[in-house]
């Protein structure tokens, strides 16, 4: 059978939050929508709420929504998605707790190069490489990015990004674009891989990453969820309130302001097209109060992001969306191997759906397939850990234990070579003895995690796709770049 | 009719209830005591440089060794820059005098960027420091940029953004600065998460602030040098 589907490993172990609490955040963000209310800088989304009776106010911009239409737009979104992926063998189910891992996010100003440890401005090549890297990687199920398209015209900069996912990758695609321009593009794009916008809806492999600003605030980018949510393709809804910063100074603080601002977008959406899919991405998360960043790496993240977050899209019984596998360490190694395995384990307990940027440095500032291969590494051992052990007879094994007795071993037993399966083997971490790693020439994990890449590069094809899609696909960046840089001249004068 | 040393030991009291007002982060109280000190006789200018500016040097010194936050330099730079725009340079323009400035300083987030928390953390900094501050806000046209420098002329253009997809907006700005022949007017100088100091040279920038302080020294040092 070609569908098969991928069906994660189910995560719901950790739990921050009583039932109440959850029930406190939820009508916490009710009173935030109904009284402080969201500003929306754009007249077609104002005209959307206003249609609907939600209270605005078209001078001020500001949008007030009722309880029954947040109510209403959560009963309406679907409980489960079917994330494809160009190959069916990769495709994902989103429901639960179920728990998929992705390579990346939006697009990195840096990437540190592999080859010289040098950080630099990413183009086309390095987004190619990239992008075959996190196709290979086993646990990754998802894909975003660890670089981006620098040396294009910055208009069409998303445009190229997307065409190289959509050529270099097999696996779901999820993907930020800042307009309802490059959205409209992405379906005409997705529409020509599948042979139909049908064909898209039939089998989304693509999703729609789309960031309200916070505080509180649909911008005109946002617009972008219009065309999507009327094709019916997957939508994640990511905003990205910072603790003490665009939220309140505490971590259940910013919870209400991502919560708020996640509800007000699902709202939307359902009221453009009722039962539209999307991902539930209600974060709190954490400014580090010292320095002022996004602190990817911090304990609070973690919670925020990912154990807070996965409960309330439970509670909403909606897919969800996180983060994991990423780092504020500026390269590869203790700190950012620290990180990653915390939120990436820590996602994975909370059974988040979709926990991506894997592979990300510096707080989103660098991408780094070296650091990606390490996260895999990583993932991978959180993904066991969820995945649990089994206790049955066979597993408790007295009976080997009879026969073997004391003073015995368990080397050659049948029983052992049978479950050897239930151990993890690490890919690249090394757990042989010392004399062997010191006459394998004593390499270090970034030594190894470089050979990988290369490795890779060399041996991993996806399947292309067919010469008239990939011309008709360049024809739409082409032709859209053309558009993109006009405009932007005219609107320059 | 008070004395000189009395009146010297009342206006070294407001002076010095200003500067803690600033460090105590109470921009209400911060008013209120530059008030004071206005009622007091006190010269407008010296309640910024002994009140405000001593506060917010302390204030600088503290982030700079790490004992107080970005948090704590936001409030400070809100407290000092309330008392200075509010009272104490409304004072100094009605008595027809010119406040004393470093320097001319025209800022602002690019168009298509809504964020200015960095920003206005600057704008205060360079304000509280003795700049004269001129803040556009967020989301502000290239040719607004181009157009306060033809008019302002300002010893400094800031832009600041925070998203991959505008920070090219700052070569926008540079590039429209030399369509117009004024890029030899203006030093410019970007910030902003993405910026590093590669970008700013790769675009022609004159600076790159990496936080609000060292936005302030880079300030200092592109108006001292010119």
């Amino acid at each position: 059978m070609s569908n098969v589907v991928n069906r994660g490993p189910k995560g719901n172990q950790l739990r921050l939050l009583s039932r109440e609490e959850v029930e406190a955040v939820h009508n916490a963000a009710l009173d935030v929508l109904k009284d402080t209310g969201i500003d929306c800088y754009s007249d077609k989304i104002l005209g959307i709420f206003e249609e609907a009776g939600a209270d605005v106010d078209r001078e001020k911009r500001r949008v007030r929504i009722p309880e029954h239409l947040i109510d209403e737009a959560i009963n309406k979104a679907p409980s489960k998605i079917l994330f494809c992926g160009r190959d069916s063998k990769n495709d994902i189910l989103l429901e639960g707790s179920r728990v998929y891992y992705g390579f990346g996010g939006t697009p990195t100003p840096l990437i540190l190069d592999h080859r010289t440890d040098e950080f630099r401005r990413p183009g086309k090549k390095d987004m190619i490489e990239t992008t075959l890297v996190g196709d290979a990687l086993s646990n990754m199920d998802f894909m975003m990015t660890n670089a981006g398209v620098f040396d294009v015209p910055y208009e069409a900069e998303y445009l190229h990004e997307f065409e190289i996912l959509l050529n270099y990758t097999q696996k779901p695609i999820l993907y930020s674009a800042p307009s309802a321009y490059l959205a409209e593009k992405y379906l005409e794009m997705g529409a020509i891989v599948a042979g139909s916008l049908k064909e898209l809806q039939r089998r989304p492999f693509i999703a729609l990453y789309t960031e309200p600003a916070s505080p509180l605030m649909l911008t005109k980018s946002q617009e972008n969820l219009i065309g999507f949510a009327k094709a019916n393709i997957p939508i994640a809804i990511a905003p990205m309130p910072l603790s003490g910063g665009t939220a309140p100074g505490t971590v259940m603080g910013s919870c209400v302001v991502g919560t708020s601002e996640t509800l007000a977008a699902i709202t939307l959406i359902q009221l453009v097209n009722p039962h539209a899919p999307v991902i539930y991405g209600g974060w709190g998360l954490t400014m580090d109060p010292r320095s002022g960043m996004c602190a990817y790496g911090s304990p609070e993240f973690a919670m925020g992001a990912n154990a807070i977050m996965a409960q309330m899209a439970r509670f909403y019984n909606l897919p969800s969306y996180g983060f994991g596998g990423c780092a504020d360490g500026k390269l590869p190694g203790p700190q950012s191997g620290a990180e990653v395995m915390m939120n990436a384990l820590v996602a994975g307990q909370s059974g988040v759906n979709l926990i991506h940027d894997c592979g990300y440095l510096a707080g989103g500032m660098v991408g780094s397939i070296e650091q990606a291969v390490i996260a895999n590494e990583i993932v991978g051992m959180a993904k066991r850990i969820i995945q649990g052990v089994r206790v049955d007879d066979d597993h408790l094994a007295v009976d080997v234990i009879r026969e073997v007795g004391p003073g015995g071993n368990f080397v050659t037993q049948k029983h052992t070579r049978e479950h050897v399966g239930e151990f993890l083997l690490s890919e690249l971490f090394d757990r042989n003895s010392f004399g062997t790693w010191q006459s394998g020439g004593a390499k270090d994990t970034r030594t190894v995690a470089k050979e990988r890449i290369e490795k890779i590069l060399k041996q991993h094809k996806p399947e292309p796709l067919g010469q008239e899609i990939r011309e008709r696909l360049s024809e739409v960046v082409k032709e859209g770049e053309r558009e993109l840089t006009t405009k932007q001249r005219k609107a320059e004068g | 009719m008070k004395d000189t040393e009395t009146r010297c030991r009342d206006e070294q009291e407001i002076l010095e209830g200003l500067k803690q007002a600033v460090l105590n982060f109470e921009p209400d109280e911060a008013v209120e005591m530059a008030k004071k000190a206005i009622d007091d006789g006190i010269d407008p200018s010296e309640a910024i440089e002994k009140g405000v500016g001593r506060a917010l040097s302390i204030v600088g010194k503290k982030y700079e060794e790490g004992e107080l936050f970005i948090i704590h330099l936001a409030a400070a730079g809100e407290a000092g820059s309330r008392a200075i725009n509010e009272v104490l340079k409304p004072e100094i323009e009605k008595r027809g005098d010119k406040a004393p400035s470093r320097g001319k300083i025209v800022i602002g987030t690019v168009s298509g960027d809504i964020h200015e928390i960095g920003k206005t953390i600057v704008s205060a900094m360079l304000l509280a420091n003795g700049f004269e501050v001129i803040d556009l806000g967020r989301d502000v046209p290239v040719d607004t940029f181009v157009d306060k420098v033809r008019h302002e002329s300002p010893h400094i253009l800031g832009l600041s953004a925070l998203l991959s997809t505008t920070i090219p907006i700052q070569r926008d700005v540079i590039e429209a600065l030399k369509k117009e022949g004024l890029r030899d007017k203006v030093k410019v100088m970007v910030g902003g998460a993405p910026v590093t100091d590669e970008w700013a040279k790769e675009i022609g920038a004159d600076a790159y602030g990496t936080d609000a302080i060292d936005a302030v020294n880079k300030a200092k040092s592109l108006v001292e040098a010119s």
